[in-house]
């Protein structure tokens, strides 16, 4: 158990008197890839929130290389090693993308790969000068998943990273993580089921707040249940 | 015994060399005082600061049009009373022109907002002095005298300005929970968009909110104006207060309104017993910014962040 | 970007070279007149520092002049201080560096930002003008304390004397043009773009490793400290310190410099201070309460005509010329 990295045991959260998430468990090892899915509104970036820290959990805890962060300031959980993508493209409009990645990397404690690199890695090698506010959109989401990648994280989370992509794009994202798989832990928040298959990890499936099922993903997509929820028949 | 003099920025005069019970009790209605004052003034703030997200640093001027409108109404020979119901006229005036004019042109801009607030308030400053000339003015209060209150005997002008500050407080609770309008602005606040959607006119219960609230802070000039230095600059020290009660009390309810000016009006009094009233009011902002650090979405907002 | 840079050293080459003609065909009193109009400049640069880097306007700035100030009246006045206008000086600093901190401690960490740090800045400097004019066994009170002497030591063999005018006027000159060259490099440099990209998004920086509370902090402190050195300076060259220094009326000005010149240019801020108050001397002749409702005016007329100040007027020419809408 000593490769475990992040670890949600039986984690719940409550606002007011919603219960928006109850009885989780997660467990990330080094280096190991996951998806969480959902349809919209099952819990997938409130889940997120608290595997951040961002949000601490009423029941259960979360714990990343055994340590309580929930509550930490945002810097602090980042210089732990954990990157996040968020849902809404954050890149930083006035910089061009070169100093949006040189940004990023004086935030890592210790930055190892150079910038060209990163620019080759998310596809943005002839971009490097331009504005990242004028980037197209899924442009702006690669960018970001290269902002995380130059913190040189231990965990990778990403929030929907294929959000309003192309088909193409969608595929060339999941491309994108699989060359990087092996290097760091990534847990990606998805709906789209062709980037997750893409992906083909291990999947956790949310609905209304609960796991419905967890597993390889080819094990899920043949799920009846799992199948019903999505077409809305649940 | 005479009332000491007192700086603009505090209204509560105090009698001086008190026993204990008088003292307390005394102390407590100074306080009393200067908190009702800080309700009225911080309301319009916590509808253009707190809601509508506006910073309008010529709020304080509506104070000062208000004070002045008293003035105005004695020296041509009309009533106190008179005076006090041109004040929150004068002031809800000042406050339509202004989000007509300037305001509502500047919603999605807040720098510009502050800095074209800002100029209008130097404007209606130097308006004010360049009309009525240089100097304090005098206004002077509709009841001259003392009522003995067992303990104590106090101001009776200052008895009847707490009681007018509390029933206006109580017609803005009625107005805004019960009745059609108070329901719009409610509906424009939470959701702006979604009012639009469901067909109420969200400019204008911006605009009619803006000068209600410009209207109370006018009335609040026109109460204190007996008790303050009427000058043309007067109003600046209200402003900063006002913004004080809004940003230590949290914005969006009356209860945080209350406990602000609680906050902001209690210490205030407290302090001016026992140092000078500029240190005092450095206390205040000090324990202001501590408070803020401490609980960032105001005093009365149950989760601190 | 290079361009730009390019461009900026372009024009700071010539206001130098500017500066150091002048002196040959002015008279003394011209050049108290730009020696003084200079350091008010470099005041403006202090404030454009924090306004022009993080987007977050302090509108009590004039604290920080008025306590450097202050500060470097009561060292220079204390005979028994040895050195007292070097001291004065590095006093001024730290005093004004050491309040910024403080407040901006409890604002930053505390989440305070925009309109709201506007707000409290606004009564920090309301309560320093007060704390002059009430705290008179020390300040002097309302007439402020007089007879400062003008900067003058003697330092490992370094002489200097500034009680002439074109000496005081080089000083000044230089320390105006190595500060804002200064500035310009940190706000250009790493610091500057981690500033920018507060500015654009302070949640993603904080995600990605910075701590984003603890970069305005120090941004702050440098441009009060700065404030603080241009307030110290100041006072020599008058001769007095009165509470108007740490007030409103020059917060809202050095607002206003900033803003006219063109915030975020560092350059622009000290211009448009030399050239505002060279129309205030000569609007203030004619009748003193004037100017400050003139300066309302200014101010209503930078946000709807002029919102990127009067170097903007150039660029809008040159799009017009190029056949382009000027961008918003």
């Amino acid at each position: 158990m000593s490769d475990v990295l992040l670890q949600a045991e039986n984690v719940g959260i409550r606002f007011g008197g919603l219960q928006a998430l109850e009885a989780l468990n997660l467990t990330v090892r080094d280096k190991e890839l996951c998806c969480i899915i959902g349809p919209n509104g099952a819990g997938k970036s409130t889940f997120l929130n608290l595997l951040t820290g961002t949000l601490r959990p009423t029941s259960g805890s979360v714990r990343f290389l055994g340590h309580d962060i929930a509550g930490l300031p945002l810097h602090r959980i980042a210089r732990l090693g954990i990157a996040r993508k968020f849902q809404i493209p954050s890149v930083f409009p006035s910089l061009s993308v070169e100093d949006n990645l040189k940004v990023a990397r004086w935030g890592a404690s210790s930055p190892v790969r150079p910038v060209g690199e990163l620019l080759d890695l998310v596809a943005l090698g002839n971009r490097a000068a331009t504005l990242a506010g004028e980037l197209a959109h899924g442009q702006k989401q690669w960018l970001e998943i290269g902002m995380a990648l130059a913190i040189e994280p231990r965990l990778l989370l990403l929030d929907e990273p294929t959000a309003g992509m192309t088909p193409q794009e969608t595929l060339a994202t999941a491309e994108m993580l699989l060359r990087l798989k092996g290097e760091f832990s990534i847990v990606a928040v998805e709906h789209d089921i062709r980037f997750v298959r893409a992906l083909n990890c291990e999947t956790l499936v949310l609905h209304q707040g609960r796991r419905l099922r967890s597993g390889p993903f080819h094990d899920i997509e043949t799920d009846e249940m799992v199948r019903d929820v999505y077409l809305g028949r649940r | 015994m005479r009332p000491k003099a007192c700086s603009p920025a505090c209204a509560n005069a105090s009698q001086v060399l008190p026993d204990t019970m008088d003292f307390v009790v005394t102390t407590l209605l100074n306080a009393l005082t200067l908190i009702s004052i800080l309700m009225l003034v911080g309301l319009g703030l916590a509808i253009s600061f707190g809601l509508m997200n506006v910073t309008n640093l010529a709020h304080g001027e509506f104070v000062t049009v208000g004070a002045f409108a008293v003035y105005f109404v004695q020296s041509v020979g009309g009533s106190f009373w008179l005076g006090l119901l041109a004040a929150p006229i004068a002031g809800a005036v000042v406050g339509c022109i202004l989000e007509f004019a300037i305001i509502r042109h500047l919603y999605s801009r807040p720098v510009s907002t502050v800095l074209a607030t800002w100029g209008v308030s130097l404007i209606l400053q130097q308006g004010l002095e360049l009309t009525f000339g240089l100097g304090a003015k005098p206004v002077t209060p509709p009841i001259e005298g003392t009522l003995d209150l067992f303990f104590t005997v106090y101001p009776a002008y200052r008895l009847i300005l707490i009681a007018i500050a509390m029933l206006t407080l109580l017609g803005v609770v009625l107005l805004i929970s019960r009745t059609s309008f108070g329901l719009d602005i409610r509906t424009v606040i939470q959701n702006r968009e979604m009012a639009e959607g469901v067909g109420i006119n969200t400019r204008r219960t911006y605009a009619i909110a803006f000068t209600f609230g410009a209207a109370i802070a006018g009335l609040a000039g026109g109460l204190v104006a007996p008790l303050a230095i009427v000058l043309p600059q007067m109003g600046v020290n209200y402003l900063a207060n006002a913004f004080f009660v809004v940003i230590v009390g949290g914005v969006g309810s009356i209860g945080g309104l209350v406990a602000g000016s609680v906050f902001v009006g209690g210490l205030t009094s407290v302090l001016n017993y026992q140092i000078s009233p500029s240190l005092a009011q450095a206390i205040v902002l000090l324990a202001a910014i501590v408070a803020v650090r401490l609980r960032p979405n105001g005093l009365f907002n149950g989760a601190s962040r | 970007m290079i361009a730009r840079d390019r461009n900026w050293l372009v024009i700071f080459a010539v206001c130098v070279t500017l500066a150091i003609v002048y002196p040959f065909f002015a008279d003394g009193y011209q050049l108290t007149v730009i020696r003084d109009a200079l350091i008010f400049g470099l005041f403006a640069a202090s404030l454009d520092f924090f306004w022009g880097r993080t987007g977050i306007l302090c509108f009590g700035h004039a604290a920080f002049f008025g306590i450097g100030g202050y500060i470097m009246a009561l060292t220079t006045l204390n005979d028994a201080i040895p050195l007292g206008s070097v001291l004065g000086i590095l006093g001024a600093i730290a005093g004004a560096a050491f309040v910024a901190a403080i407040i901006g401690y409890f604002l930053f960490f505390g989440g305070i930002r925009g309109s709201y740090f506007t707000i409290v800045t606004l009564a920090m400097g309301v309560i320093c003008q007060q704390a002059a004019v009430s705290w008179s066994s020390v300040t002097g009170g309302d007439s402020g304390l007089i007879g400062i002497p003008p900067i003058a030591f003697d330092l490992g063999g370094l002489h200097v004397d500034l009680s002439q005018d074109l000496p005081s006027y080089i000083f000044v000159a230089a320390i105006v043009a190595v500060v804002v060259l200064a500035l310009w490099s940190i706000s250009r440099g790493r610091w500057g773009m981690v500033l920018t990209a507060i500015q654009d998004n302070e949640v993603r920086v904080a995600a990605l490793g910075h701590n984003a509370p603890l970069r305005l902090l120090a941004t702050f402190v440098l441009s009060a400290a700065i404030a603080g050195l241009a307030g110290a300076l100041y006072v020599c060259m008058a001769g007095l310190v009165a509470p108007d220094l740490s007030g409103l009326l020059l917060s809202t000005e050095v607002i206003v410099w900033v803003a006219v010149g063109g915030r975020g240019t560092l350059l622009g801020p000290v211009l448009g201070a030399i050239a505002i108050q060279r129309a205030q001397q000569t609007i203030s002749s004619f009748n003193p309460s004037l100017w400050p409702l003139l300066l309302g005016c200014v101010f209503v007329i930078i946000v709807f005509v002029l919102p990127d100040g009067i170097l903007s007027i150039y660029a809008r020419l040159k799009s017009l010329f190029n056949g382009r809408r000027p961008a918003q």
